[in-house]
């Protein structure tokens, strides 16, 4: 890694070298999410398979009759259909908490991380991550709490106005605050990951310190890089939904699939992505003299930077 | 102000020339036969009734300080001596009949469980005094008709000394004052604007041998006879005000208040609006009996739409006036009432608001919706002034019917409501699930406030008369339903037709006897679903070894079998679709609980379909209408394609921030 690079470029150019990280990630989020759909896919082909009227749907979307087979009684209940995909969708999270240090620890390494330091890396931090996680749903719930409690304060108190776009604005530019201000946590605790992984750190409360202090000096710079791939990511949204609506033909079910995997594929890359310019940005750290001791990391031949 | 003033003179001068025309020579009281406010040079309604108000509002306590004088034309070929006037604001107190109703569903409607005093809504006659008769304040007495509910005020009695003897006149004058309640059941205040719907002491209507003044409910609205309304409403300066009727007058008063009068012809209540930050945007319709103006009242950050609310409203008219009659009043107010303020969607005579937001794109026809329905009730309500309390379908319902005739026509029917970014919506789209739920719990001939719950009285009152109307029109024809719609709108227009002068039209237009659909659909509560249940084809030739079945050649004998789900039987057409391309068309009377038809061709059947021409719209169940011999998983993929898409993005986004 080049020190003059953008912390930006670097991490894009980690994620380049390791994009089958992404790949996994994603397909094992694709496979979770299919038998999450299983249900709500069982319900449907039973109403919808041997009904013309179900042609509405399929050339088109009539929000009615979609409406009319949700409240079909052999539809089944709506929680029963759809409670199996979220559960698959914490599943998922889960498996990221697992398998994320073992992509850290690829994303720090100079080649290609072999399968079982990858898997070792992933047990060996299981725990910690774990803690890490309730550490920063502690301190990302109270923080949240606090700015949505006063955002709903100020966006009632616009409601009391007569100008009626004052609540709505009031509550969009609310909104992207809190987002910045929770971005920020999450860029904190990436770093404090990271330090985890890399410095194979047992004592968690070290490395959320340790990731506090790199953070806090190096603010600007890993927030401007971290927002910066946020919009992104917006705009990969935004490219997806409008290519979704303008080139696939409504009764079109491989193009829509291939635009939304598309779309949800390039979504993952971008936190991935801001994954690895944290990783770069701690090793840049790390190749700079610092007063605690270093710990030898485990699995590193070579230099930490390329 | 003072060209206002000059009008409001040379208008009061017409008025008083037509006046008298209908007098009681004895007391010298009269029901003016003003056409002021009409398109037509003689009255249109047998008017028994003339409000003459003064009201002052007070915008700061959204209070109102008034005087009536009601004069009564006693129509009813019977002297009377006992008189119940309506106190709707009433409702809006903790004890009310209203309020507990609406208690009693409480996941439904405004918020009452954080509703507070500042809240309530009040009314209270101050002095009634019965010309000739002296003073009877000390003598009105609450009564409660319809329930045990001693509690609530909404209808106050008085027993004259004297009766009034039948076509003899009597006179009202009443003092009252108002607390309007913030915006509930679209009347009251909202910051600095108020909607003055129910605001005066209003006489019931001798109905059918008896009065009839029902308590407000939570549910049903109003009933009350036509005639003149001539209203004073004095308002701060500043205030921008709307009202039934013509603008007659303006003045401006001393104390920074103004003093504008309105006057109404053959309409049968009267509501007005201020506030300080209405825009107003004026058009014109031309109808078939005269101009129309149209005086839209729009929010600052709605200007952008008036045009869209002009627009609908000039189609909605013009379709109106074209399939059922004309609208004979020369002005039409519409009012975009404060965002937020639950006064959105409401009608009375010559005034309705409509409902939107800052932000609605062009193909959320909601402006639409609201404007084509509340118009509508401008003839069922309005003109066809049924009994609200007792038979809500027949202006909700009728009025529904209407508005998804006239939205189809405008906007397409599988767009008529929805129609953005490849998602539509229609509106039978939005008439189907909200019947789906309630169908068999109430029919649609049932006292509005007796309905099982809030859903069922919407579902039904509204949905199902839609829809059965809908399906009728399969029966008799559209032609002939339109016609019926016509000749009912003239025969009782500006009169109150029960449910059976509605039903007796339709029969008597078509010429057929409609009992056995009005006493399933109408006062019934059978459920309509038919079913294609099944089909089967077998090769003739099944028993030869080694059969190799080819399209075309091979003879098969197939069956399809059609269920009737349902209590309610109506004839149905059922099309039989072969896989060379033939089609087959029966007829069944729905009589027995299932039919099968069996064929011996050339072809397998690839599908059947009960109703093919899509005229049943009651039927519940439109998955279950046909059947074809092969599954086609597409329309199941594509939408678990959209939810696997939408679970992914939902697990990424769980996972992006949390680990």
């Amino acid at each position: 890694m080049n020190g003059k690079t953008s912390l930006v470029s670097a991490g894009a150019a980690i994620v380049q070298r390791n994009k089958r990280y992404i790949v996994w990630f994603y397909l094992l989020n694709l496979a979770f999410a299919h038998f999450g759909a299983t249900a709500f896919s069982d319900a449907a082909h039973g109403i919808l398979d041997h009904s013309l009227y179900a042609d509405k749907l399929l050339h088109g979307f009539s929000l009615g009759v979609f409406t009319e087979m949700l409240a079909r009684p052999e539809f089944g209940t709506l929680p029963g259909a759809t409670h199996p995909a979220m559960m698959f969708s914490v599943v998922f999270f889960l498996a990221s908490l697992l398998f994320m240090p073992g992509v850290l620890l690829g994303y720090a390494s100079d080649h290609p991380l072999p399968r079982d330091e990858f898997y070792r890396a992933c047990g060996r931090n299981v725990w910690r991550f774990v803690r890490l996680f309730l550490f920063f749903s502690v301190i990302a719930g109270i923080v949240a709490g606090i700015l949505f409690g006063g955002l709903n304060a100020l966006v009632s108190a616009a409601d009391k106005t007569s100008n009626e776009r004052l609540p709505f604005f009031t509550q969009l530019i609310g909104d992207v605050i809190v987002l910045v201000v929770l971005t920020v946590i999450r860029m904190w605790f990436d770093v404090a990951q990271t330090d985890a992984v890399l410095r194979d750190q047992p004592a968690v409360r070290k490395s959320i310190v340790a990731g506090l202090r790199k953070t806090r000096r190096n603010f600007g710079r890993l927030l401007g890089s971290y927002l910066v791939i946020a919009i992104v990511a917006a705009a990969v949204l935004m490219a997806g939904i409008l290519l979704w609506y303008a080139i696939v033909p409504p009764s079109s079910i491989l193009g829509a699939f291939i635009i939304g995997q598309a779309t949800l594929l390039l979504l993952l890359a971008t936190r991935f992505w801001q994954r690895a310019t944290a990783v770069a940005f701690y090793v840049r750290e790390m190749t700079e003299p610092v007063a605690e001791e270093k710990r030898a990391i485990p699995g590193f031949a070579a230099p930490l930077v390329s | 102000m003072v060209v206002g003033l000059r009008v409001g003179v040379c208008l009061l001068a017409a008025l008083s020339v037509t006046a008298f025309a209908q007098t009681d020579g004895a007391a010298g009281l009269a029901i003016p036969a003003t056409t002021l406010a009409i398109n037509s040079a003689t009255p249109l309604s047998q008017r028994v009734v003339a409000y003459d108000m003064d009201a002052k509002y007070n915008a700061k306590t959204h209070s109102l300080d008034a005087t009536e004088t009601l004069t009564y034309h006693n129509l009813t070929g019977q002297a009377l001596d006992t008189f119940p006037f309506h106190l709707y604001l009433n409702g809006f107190q903790p004890t009310s009949t209203w309020i507990r109703e609406g208690k009693r569903w409480n996941s439904y409607g405004p918020d009452l469980a954080t509703w507070d005093a500042k809240s309530y809504g009040a009314q209270e006659i101050k002095s009634l005094e019965v010309v000739g008769q002296g003073d009877f304040t000390s003598q009105l007495q609450f009564i409660n008709p319809d329930d045990e509910n001693k509690d609530d005020r909404t209808v106050v009695q008085v027993h004259l000394s004297k009766p009034i003897p039948p076509d003899g006149y009597v006179q009202f004058k009443i003092k009252f004052h108002d607390q309007f309640p913030e915006t509930l059941a679209r009347t009251g205040w909202n910051r600095d604007f108020i909607l003055g719907g129910q605001w005066f002491p209003k006489v019931g209507v001798w109905w059918h041998g008896a009065w009839n003044c029902h308590q407000f409910h939570y549910d049903t609205e109003f009933f009350a006879d036509f005639g003149v309304y001539d209203v004073k409403l004095t308002v701060p300066q500043y205030e921008v005000v709307g009202a039934s009727g013509i603008e007659v007058g303006s003045v401006n008063n001393a104390d920074g208040t103004k003093t504008v009068t309105y006057h109404g012809d053959d309409i049968h209540d009267f509501a007005w609006t201020a506030s300080p930050h209405y825009l107003i945007y004026n058009d014109t319709f031309q109808g078939s009996m005269g101009p129309v103006k149209l005086r839209i009242l729009m929010q600052p950050a709605h200007w952008g739409q008036a045009e869209r609310h002009a627009r609908i409203a000039k189609e909605t008219m013009e379709h109106f006036d074209r399939w059922y009659g004309p609208y004979p009043y020369k002005t039409l107010t519409i009012v975009d009432p404060e965002p937020g303020s639950e006064a959105g969607g409401m009608e009375y005579p010559t005034f309705i608001t409509g409902d939107t937001t800052w932000y609605m794109p062009k193909g959320v026809l909601l402006v639409e919706d609201v404007v084509e329905h509340e118009f509508g009730h401008q003839y069922w309500y309005g003109m066809v002034a049924t009994n609200e309390f007792e038979d809500a379908w027949m202006d909700e319902g009728i009025n529904q019917y209407t508005q998804i005739k006239i939205m189809n026509s405008i906007f397409g029917a599988s767009t008529s409501i929805i129609n953005m970014w490849g998602v539509t919506a229609g509106q039978v789209d939005e008439a189907r699930p909200g019947l789906e739920a309630v169908a068999d719990l109430d029919p649609i001939a049932k006292n509005g406030w007796e309905y099982a719950d809030p859903n069922s009285y919407g579902g039904i009152t509204y949905f199902k008369t839609a829809l059965s109307l809908l399906t009728l029109e399969g029966v008799i024809g559209e032609d002939t339903m339109r016609r019926a719609m016509h000749t009912y709108l003239m025969r009782y227009r500006f009169t109150h037709p029960t449910k059976e002068d509605f039903l007796k039209t339709i029969e008597e237009v078509s010429g057929q006897d409609l009992r056995w659909y009005f006493n399933q659909a109408i006062y019934g509560t059978q459920v309509l679903d038919y079913e294609a249940m099944k089909i089967t084809s077998v090769p003739v030739d099944w028993y030869k070894e080694n059969l190799k079945e080819k399209k075309g050649e091979t003879e098969y004998v197939s069956n399809v079998w059609v269920h009737r789900k349902g209590e309610f039987v109506i004839p149905i057409d059922v099309e039989v679709k072969f896989d060379n391309g033939d089609r087959v068309r029966e007829h069944w009377d729905g009589k027995d609980r299932w039919v099968r038809y069996a064929y011996q061709k050339k072809a397998k059947v690839e599908s059947v379909e009960v109703d093919p021409d899509h005229k049943i719209y009651l039927d519940r169940n439109n998955f279950n209408n046909s059947r074809t011999a092969e599954a086609n998983g597409d329309p199941a993929r594509k939408l678990a394609n959209y939810w696997t898409c939408i679970s992914q993005f939902f697990a990424q986004f769980l996972a992006w921030w949390l680990v």
